[in-house]
Parts: structure tokens; C-alpha cells; sequence
């Protein structure tokens, strides 16, 4: 249980912290080291320029840049904790593929799982009543019906033609490409793109 | 069993498989993502008289014992809510509080609390997260041993059911019941409006029946009496009666043609009458519905207003009662004469000649299949160009707003640059808009064209033979004309149901939103409050997973002068709001004068305290306007005395109109600091009981602040005053001070006090004086 008492000398708040404030580096293979944590999520241990070597029990990541590079500029924090208040970054990682593979996966699992965005891959039914979209899709994590409130506000298209869908309840959907999907389902989305 | 989620059959065949007492469950919830964030479905069944909690996903059951798991809570990020718990091992015990005081041991329960490892028990989007946040809410109330009924206030929030129909509403703040407002129910509220205006209404109908009557015996009038029975020769049919030239005489020529022009002329007053009625009807409907909406509006919540921009409620004031006014006066009167006069043409025609209409009516049906598929094509090309003529217009409101900006960095012609594309999409638009429309209205034109010209031909071909006579012919043609009128209007009128729909939706939504902070029903009226506040286990958040304050207890004492201290964002602003009932706290209790302020009369509250806050708004109008807005009656003396309090009589004296210079948009612009003073001023004018500065003279430099500051001290004598700021020097005049931290009250008591305790007040100061040493150090 060593990291047990670490991390709990970790969480107390010490006198000294008034005037700390934490600085961020940039995290490299060299001297960030992400593992899998005891709750199926992710632990680091960096090592701080001064050498000094912190351990984290629990790291969230971020991204900085979610819709144009999801796999560049993610940010490493602390938690947000009831102990500690808002939590403040560790340290930035400048490419994910920087990392060896089982990293990068790590990671991007649980990036994916934060931003669930799952990607519309055929669409069963659309209608619009009053002001309301009900749709009815297979997206890649499973079939799903949702909600829509004012399609024009809630249907989002890029530049590059990817588009991003938001339900009432404030869920996301996408689709990578819209000209992809299949006939039926594409004549069904185009008014709005 | 809490009544949250249902026990379904298959999961009790689960439970009792795994050998778990579906009787000994106090809940269940039931989410919508699978444990590996996938689309799926996972029970998390809680059991306190097992001391467990189980995780069903599909057939497999986890469980987690309750007493190894602290600190349930929501990490909540975009889409993806995730319930995670600290987990310890089964030999990490609480620590017990022996001797330790309260603090201390609720420090020490707090580290405790937050080690361990942390765990995720189950993942879901936002389509649950209200019925997530409830189940940490009450599995932290089961743990404390609370008893929780069925009937239980945090169970309303999923019972919001529509009085009318039983079914839940969609969307819980929005109590409109997509089942019952759907065509009649919206109709019926829409017609509300016009019922006021029977008799116009009821002209208006009339009139519209009446001209659609004289368009019908027009043509009889024209062909049958006019062509047939006057200008033709006699002439009589085998049986030797006569068909034709019964009123073969010139005078006849007179009488008929005089009683076409007649009917023309009739047909042209009964439009007039018409046309007048609408006006009245239209304007005044309108400006109702326009009222009733604002007025609404103005009693919504502040957080309404936080969600919904002012551009898209200006557009629910104007366009869509506008929208619905042209439906009920273009549409529906149209609509019945169209449908009146579509059955009656119908009927003439096949009492004229049956086998001829039998003949028109066979084309008639590829018109109206170009009107049903070539017509929402059209639509389309609109819909586009509305789309991109906003986005221009957006644009277009964004530069021009941020003038000032482009012009520093020098981006006139990126600007530019950005507006030819917006420009260039629109004119994309326009052209494809134009092109279809210039060829769909062509061809069915033509094609009415065509179908009355083989009619000639068709009808030609019977008056030769002698079935039919020529006034028959005229008469019948000019049916043939009327009848593609309507066919034109049905097509279009279904969209023009859908669009008032919509709007209809739009503008009820408006009125039917219940405001969040609603007075109390027989409020309690004060003639002046005397300052005394109470703020009791007082917590409050925006969005339901990021608490503002937490659990926040302070007393406040008539005339005493308090500074709240802390970091962007601690809170402090929050305690300004709920003290002048901007926001409703979550939980807790407020109380002024012993009053709890849900219970205060909003009057009452509004009138005694006064706000400045650091968003200043000066509304359009002269400066004496803008100082006298909370109290209209107040004199020119007591004006000017706000002003000099506020250190703002100096500059309006400097204006050319003095205390009659026009300001607001448009209009002369002040700087920041003077738009603050003119704002203090108002505050002042209202001789409040209670002031609150929120971060009133932030916007100012030192001098002028030393001066309102002491202005203030001056009128504020036996007022209860609260300063919030983040230069301490505003707050040297406090009798004590509070600083927040993260929405938790941290330290209370005199800047000496808080100096000792090395706290965050000792923070700020050291960091302040810091950088003042190093300015005269000239570091």
C-alpha cells in the first residue's frame, strides 16, 4: 500500500501550498510514465525538472483542440476534488503518437470515452414535427433515437464537411462524412447541410 | 423501493438468479451506457440492508460493499457522465474522532474520503444525468441514515406529467406536453387572440365569401345571359324550345353589361370593407400577441436570459407573432372561401358539361404532381438562402460590433475578405433559388396554358357540333381559369401550417416557461427593511454537477459594512445575486429582518437593496433619466445629490446638456469609470437600506475610488453595506471581512484577524503589497 500513503500525503492541503502554484511541462516519454490505475483509469508518475518525481493517483485528460486535432495538445489535470478544490494542469502532451502505442491507447480510450461523440453510420428514421426532430440511428457504439430541437441551431457543419449533431439532453452526435452514408440516409440529413 | 427507476422482469430474473432479495432494494438506476462507455444498458441496484451495491451489465452482477466506498460523485465532462467512488481497502477504516475538535476531524474525514483508489461504477450520457445526480444525492442520504419517502421532493423532477394527457414532459423546465399542444390545442390558444375581434373576423369571412360568390356568377353572367341570350340570333332546339337570343334587343346589351360592371364595382367595395377589417384585426392582434410576449419575457428568470440570446428572443417578439398574424389573415380566411369555392367550381363545371371536365381533369393531376414535388424543392432553395442570408447577417453584426478591434489589429480586409465569401455563398444561394423558380413557374404556367387552349379546342369542337353554346363555352372557360387558384394555395398551405406551427411553439414557449424565482403567493410587505441578514446552510449552483457555493452559513447585522474577498469565480458575485433573488438558492435558507426572502414581497426586496454590479448597463435616454430609473419621481435636488455622492456631478457638469446629455447606444459615449459613477448614482438615488457594490469601482483609479469610497461611507452611515472586490484597498472601510473560497465560506472576521490566520486574505494581501513594494522598489 506505498502508494496508498503517498497519495494521501498528496491530498493533504499544507501551509506551504498558499503561495505554490503548480507549473505546467510539456509531458514526454522521458518523464511522464501513464499507467493503468487500480479503478480502470490512469495514474502518472512524473518526474519535475527540479527531479523531483510526483505521483498521481488519477489524471484526467483534456483536449485542447477537440474538434481539429483530437490527438495533439491534450492536457494532463489533476481531478477536481471536494479536498482540493479545481484541479490545474500538470502538464500538456504535444502529439499523443509521441507516445509508445500502449500510452497512446490508454489514453485515447479514455479521451473517447470523455468526448462519447458517437459517429452516425446509417440513419433508420427522420421526422420533424412542430419544431422537433426524432431521429433513429446506428451510430458505431449501438442503435440509439434521439431528440432534436431546432435542427437548423442544433445541426453544425464544418468546413470540411464533418458534422456535429446536439439532442435536447445535450448529447453529441457526428458524422464523419456525410456524402459516405448511404442514399436513404444522406437524402434524409441534406436539407440541413 | 425509491421510486426511480422500475425493477423490470428481466433484471429481477437476474437478481434472483444471482441470488439477490429484490425486497431488500431501496433503488435502482438504470443507464443508458454500458461499464465500457459503450450504448448499452447497466443497473446499478443499491441495497443498503445488504450493505451492497450491485452492478448488473447483461447477466453479470458486480458487487461493490457500501461501506468500502466514499464519496460518490459525478465527473461529468461534455456527453459522458461517470459515477466514480473512492474505493479502500476492507482494512482501511474511517478514522474515529476521539479527541479531536470538529474542524480538525472533518479535515481529517475529508483526506480520508478522497484516498483510496478511485473507481467508475457506471457510465451514461446526459439523457440520464438527472436521475444520476439523484442517486448520489440519495445514496449520500442513505448513508446518513435518512429515511426517504416515495413521496420525496427530489422524485418531482422526473413526475413533471402533463396535467392533460398523463405523459411526462420532454423537457422538464419547459412544461409544454408535446402530445397536447400539438395543431388543436395551439390552435385553440392562437384563436384565442382573434376571439376578441368577432365582428372583424367575422366580416372578414363574409366579405371573402362574398367576392368568391361574385367571381361565380360572373361568368355566367358573362357567357350564359350576355353571349348567349343577348348577343346571339335566336335560335331554338328540336323540341322547338328556345336555347338562345331570348333578349335578343339592344337595351338588354345595356342592362348586362351595367350589371357586370355593377358586380365588378361590388366585388371592389366588398374588397375595401375587407381590406379594412384586416388592417384593424392584423394590427391589433398583433400588437397583443407582441405584448403578452414581452410582458412574459420581462417576468422570466435572469436565467432565461443566460440561455437564450437576445437575438433569438427579439426574433420570438417580432418575426414569429408576425408569422402567426399572416397565417390567420392570409391563410385561413383563404383557406375556407379557397375550399368553398374549389367544390362549388367542381360542381358547376360538371353540371355544364361533364364529359369536358372529365377531360380537364385528367391533366390536372400532373400539375398538381409538379406543385406537390417541384414546390419543397423550391422550399429548399429558400430555406437555404434564409439559412446563409443570417449567417451573413451574423457576420455582418459581429464585425460591425467589434469595429474597434478590426481597426487595431488592421483587419479591414480580412474583414472584407470574410464578408465576400458569406456574400458570395448568398449569391450562391440566390442564383440557385432564382434559377428554379424561374423554371417551375414557367413550365406550369405553360402548362395551364396548354390545358385551357386544348379546352378551347375541346369546347370548340362541342359548340360546333351544336352541344354546347358559345355563352356555355365562355361561361365554362372562365371556370376553367379560376380553378387552378386554389389548387396553387393547397399546396402551399400545409407548409404555411407547419411554419406557424413552429412559430406558435416558439412564442407559447415563452409564455408558458414558469419562472424560476417566483413570488410568493401572499408575500410579506415591509415598509423599509432594516438590513439584517441571514444566510443558513446556503447552497446554490448554475448547472446541477458544478456546485457555486457550498453550504454557506454568515450573519450580516444592520449597519455593518462587509467586504467579501476571493478568487475569480469563488462565489462571490453569486451571494450579491441571491441576496437580491436574481437566482433561487438549491437548498438552505435566506433570511432579511427574520424574513425568508422567498417569502419577501419582490417589491419590498428591490426597492430597499441596491445592486451596482460590475456589468454596468446605461439604457438609452439623458443621464437624469438613467440616475432616476429606480425611482421616476425623484426630484432634480435629490438627482444631483445622488450624483455629487457618487462623484459624477464634476463630469456631467462638463457635458454640453449637463444632466440632460443623451447617452446609451447611438448616442455620446461615457468612459467606463463615468458609466460606473452614473450607475452608483442610481444605486444611491434609491436611498437603499442595503447597498451592494459588485465591484463597483473597479473601473476607476484610485483617486476617484478614495472619493466614492468615502461618499459612500458618508451616505451609507447605519446601512448595511456589502463590498465585493479584489483590491483590498476598497475594502479598508469594512467593519469585518469574508473571504470565499471555491463557494465555501473560508475565514470570517477583521482584516487583522484574517491576517493572523495566514489564510487566503493573508494570500491576497501579501501578493498585493508584493507587487506595490516592487513598483516603489522600481523593480
Amino acid at each position: 500500500m506505498a502508494t496508498a500513503t503517498q497519495e494521501k500525503k498528496q491530498n493533504i492541503k499544507e501551509e506551504d501550498d498558499l503561495f505554490a502554484h503548480r507549473i505546467s511541462i510539456d509531458l514526454t516519454p522521458e518523464n511522464a510514465r501513464f499507467t493503468p490505475s487500480g479503478g480502470n483509469l490512469i495514474s502518472l508518475e512524473v518526474t519535475q525538472p527540479s527531479g523531483d518525481v510526483e505521483f498521481f493517483e488519477r489524471i484526467v485528460p483534456v483536449r485542447a483542440f477537440p474538434v481539429s486535432s483530437p490527438n495533439e495538445f491534450i492536457s494532463i489535470r489533476e481531478p477536481d476534488t471536494q479536498l482540493k478544490g479545481r484541479g490545474s494542469e500538470i502538464g500538456m502532451i504535444r502529439r499523443l503518437s509521441d507516445f509508445p502505442d500502449t500510452v497512446s491507447a490508454l489514453i485515447s480510450d479514455e479521451l473517447s470515452r470523455r468526448y462519447f461523440t458517437p459517429a452516425i453510420k446509417k440513419i433508420h428514421s427522420f421526422s420533424e414535427k412542430f419544431g422537433y426532430c426524432y431521429w433513429d440511428v446506428t451510430t458505431e457504439a449501438g442503435r440509439v433515437e434521439f431528440i432534436m430541437n431546432n435542427p437548423t441551431a442544433n445541426i453544425r457543419t464544418l468546413e470540411d464537411g464533418r458534422v456535429f449533431m446536439y439532442d435536447i439532453d445535450g448529447n453529441c452526435f457526428t458524422i464523419e462524412d456525410p456524402k459516405a452514408l448511404d442514399k436513404h440516409s444522406y437524402r434524409k440529413v441534406e436539407v440541413y447541410l | 423501493m425509491l421510486p426511480l427507476d422500475k425493477l423490470s422482469e428481466k433484471l429481477q430474473s437476474t437478481l434472483t438468479a444471482a441470488g439477490i432479495d429484490t425486497d431488500r432494494i431501496d433503488m435502482i438506476l438504470k443507464t443508458d451506457q454500458d461499464i465500457n462507455g459503450q450504448l448499452g444498458e447497466t443497473y446499478l441496484v443499491f441495497s443498503s440492508a445488504d450493505g451492497i451495491l450491485y452492478r448488473v451489465f447483461e447477466t453479470e452482477t458486480e458487487k461493490f460493499p457500501l461501506s468500502e466506498m466514499t464519496e460518490p460523485h459525478i465527473d461529468n465532462y461534455a456527453t459522458c457522465n461517470r459515477l466514480q467512488v473512492y474505493r479502500h481497502a476492507p482494512d482501511d477504516l474511517p478514522p474515529e474522532q476521539g479527541d479531536m475538535s470538529d474542524e480538525d476531524y472533518r479535515t481529517c474525514l475529508r483526506t480520508y474520503n478522497c484516498s483510496g483508489t478511485t473507481i467508475v461504477l457506471g457510465y451514461c450520457t446526459n439523457a440520464c444525468k438527472l436521475k444520476l445526480l439523484a442517486f448520489v444525492n440519495l445514496w449520500e442520504r442513505l448513508r446518513k441514515g435518512d429515511i426517504i419517502t416515495d413521496d420525496d421532493p427530489i422524485f418531482e423532477q422526473f413526475n413533471r406529467t402533463c396535467p392533460t394527457c398523463g405523459r411526462m414532459y420532454r423537457d422538464p423546465k419547459r412544461r409544454v406536453c408535446e402530445h397536447c399542444t400539438k395543431k388543436k390545442g395551439t390552435m385553440r390558444r392562437l384563436m384565442s387572440y382573434f376571439k376578441v375581434f368577432k365582428l372583424q373576423l367575422v366580416t372578414v369571412i363574409l366579405c371573402l365569401l362574398a367576392t368568391t360568390a361574385i367571381s361565380l356568377i360572373t361568368p355566367i353572367v358573362s357567357g350564359q345571359i350576355l353571349f348567349d341570350q343577348v348577343i346571339s340570333e335566336p335560335s331554338f332546339n328540336e323540341a322547338g324550345q328556345q336555347i338562345t337570343g331570348s333578349m335578343h334587343e339592344l337595351h338588354y346589351v345595356y342592362i348586362w353589361v351595367s350589371v357586370l360592371i355593377g358586380l365588378a364595382l361590388l366585388s371592389l367595395g366588398i374588397g375595401i370593407i375587407q381590406n379594412r377589417a384586416n388592417a384593424y384585426l392584423s394590427t391589433r392582434v398583433t400588437r397583443n400577441m407582441k405584448n403578452d410576449i414581452f410582458t412574459a419575457m420581462q417576468k422570466l428568470s435572469l436565467s432565461y436570459f443566460n440561455a437564450n440570446p437576445t437575438g433569438r428572443l427579439m426574433n420570438r417578439v417580432n418575426y414569429d407573432a408576425e408569422r402567426v398574424r399572416s397565417f390567420f389573415i392570409d391563410g385561413v380566411p383563404y383557406f375556407i372561401s379557397h375550399v368553398l369555392s374549389y367544390i362549388i367550381l367542381t360542381v358547376i363545371l360538371f353540371c355544364i358539361n361533364w364529359k369536358l371536365t372529365l377531360i380537364l381533369y385528367a391533366p390536372i393531376i400532373p400539375v398538381v404532381l409538379i406543385f406537390k414535388f417541384a414546390l419543397p424543392k423550391l422550399w429548399k432553395c429558400y430555406s437555404h438562402q434564409w439559412r446563409h442570408s443570417s449567417a451573413m447577417n451574423a457576420m455582418m453584426n459581429d464585425s460591425l460590433s467589434g469595429i474597434r478591434v478590426v481597426k487595431a489589429f488592421a483587419k479591414e480586409d480580412a474583414e472584407t475578405n470574410r464578408f465576400f465569401t458569406y456574400s458570395s455563398r448568398m449569391y450562391k444561394a440566390n442564383l440557385r433559388t432564382n434559377l428554379v423558380s424561374l423554371t417551375i413557374f414557367p413550365v406550369i404556367s405553360v402548362m395551364i396554358a396548354a390545358i385551357c387552349h386544348a379546352m378551347w379546342g375541346f369546347a370548340g369542337f362541342y359548340v360546333m357540333n351544336d352541344w354546347m353554346t358559345y355563352g356555355q363555352l365562355a361561361t365554362y372557360m372562365g371556370y376553367t381559369g379560376l380553378i387552378f387558384g386554389p389548387l396553387n394555395f393547397f399546396t402551399n398551405f400545409t407548409n404555411m401550417v407547419t411554419d406557424t406551427m413552429n412559430s406558435a411553439e416558439r412564442m407559447f414557449e415563452v409564455l408558458d416557461t414558469t419562472p424560476e424565482v417566483v413570488e410568493a403567493e401572499n408575500p410579506v410587505k415591509l415598509d423599509t427593511i432594516e438590513g439584517d441578514i441571514v444566510f443558513s446552510h446556503v447552497n446554490f449552483h448554475y448547472a446541477p454537477n458544478r456546485p457555486i457555493l457550498k453550504d454557506v452559513s454568515f450573519t450580516i447585522h444592520k449597519g455593518d459594512h462587509v467586504g467579501l474577498v476571493g478568487h475569480t469565480g469563488s462565489g462571490k458575485s453569486t451571494i450579491a445575486n441571491l441576496i437580491t433573488r436574481m437566482y433561487d438558492v438549491v437548498s438552505g435558507t435566506i433570511t432579511i429582518d427574520g424574513v425568508n426572502i422567498k417569502a419577501l414581497d419582490m417589491n419590498t426586496l428591490r426597492r430597499n437593496v441596491a445592486i451596482v454590479s460590475q456589468e454596468v448597463y446605461i439604457f438609452r435616454g439623458t443621464i437624469t433619466d438613467n440616475i432616476r430609473y429606480g425611482r421616476p419621481e425623484a426630484t432634480m435636488e435629490e438627482v444631483i445629490a445622488a450624483a455629487k455622492a457618487a462623484n459624477a456631478h464634476d463630469f456631467i457638469m462638463r457635458l454640453p446638456e449637463g444632466y440632460e446629455t443623451n447617452v446609451g447606444i447611438g448616442s455620446r459615449s461615457l468612459s467606463g469609470g463615468e458609466r460606473q459613477r452614473v450607475s452608483i448614482a442610481r444605486a444611491l438615488l434609491m436611498d437603499p437600506s442595503l447597498l451592494i457594490l459588485d465591484e463597483a469601482t473597479a473601473a476607476m483609479d484610485t483617486e476617484t475610488e478614495r472619493l466614492i469610497s468615502e461618499a459612500i461611507e458618508r451616505v451609507s452611515e447605519g446601512k448595511t453595506t456589502i463590498s465585493i472586490a479584489h483590491r483590498l484597498s476598497t475594502l479598508k472601510n469594512c467593519n469585518y471581512l469574508m473571504a470565499i473560497d471555491n463557494g465555501e465560506l473560508a475565514e470570517i472576521g477583521t482584516a487583522e484577524e484574517l491576517m493572523e490566520r495566514k489564510g487566503i486574505y493573508y494570500k491576497l494581501w501579501t501578493l498585493q503589497n508584493e507587487q506595490l513594494r516592487k513598483v516603489m522598489e522600481g523593480e
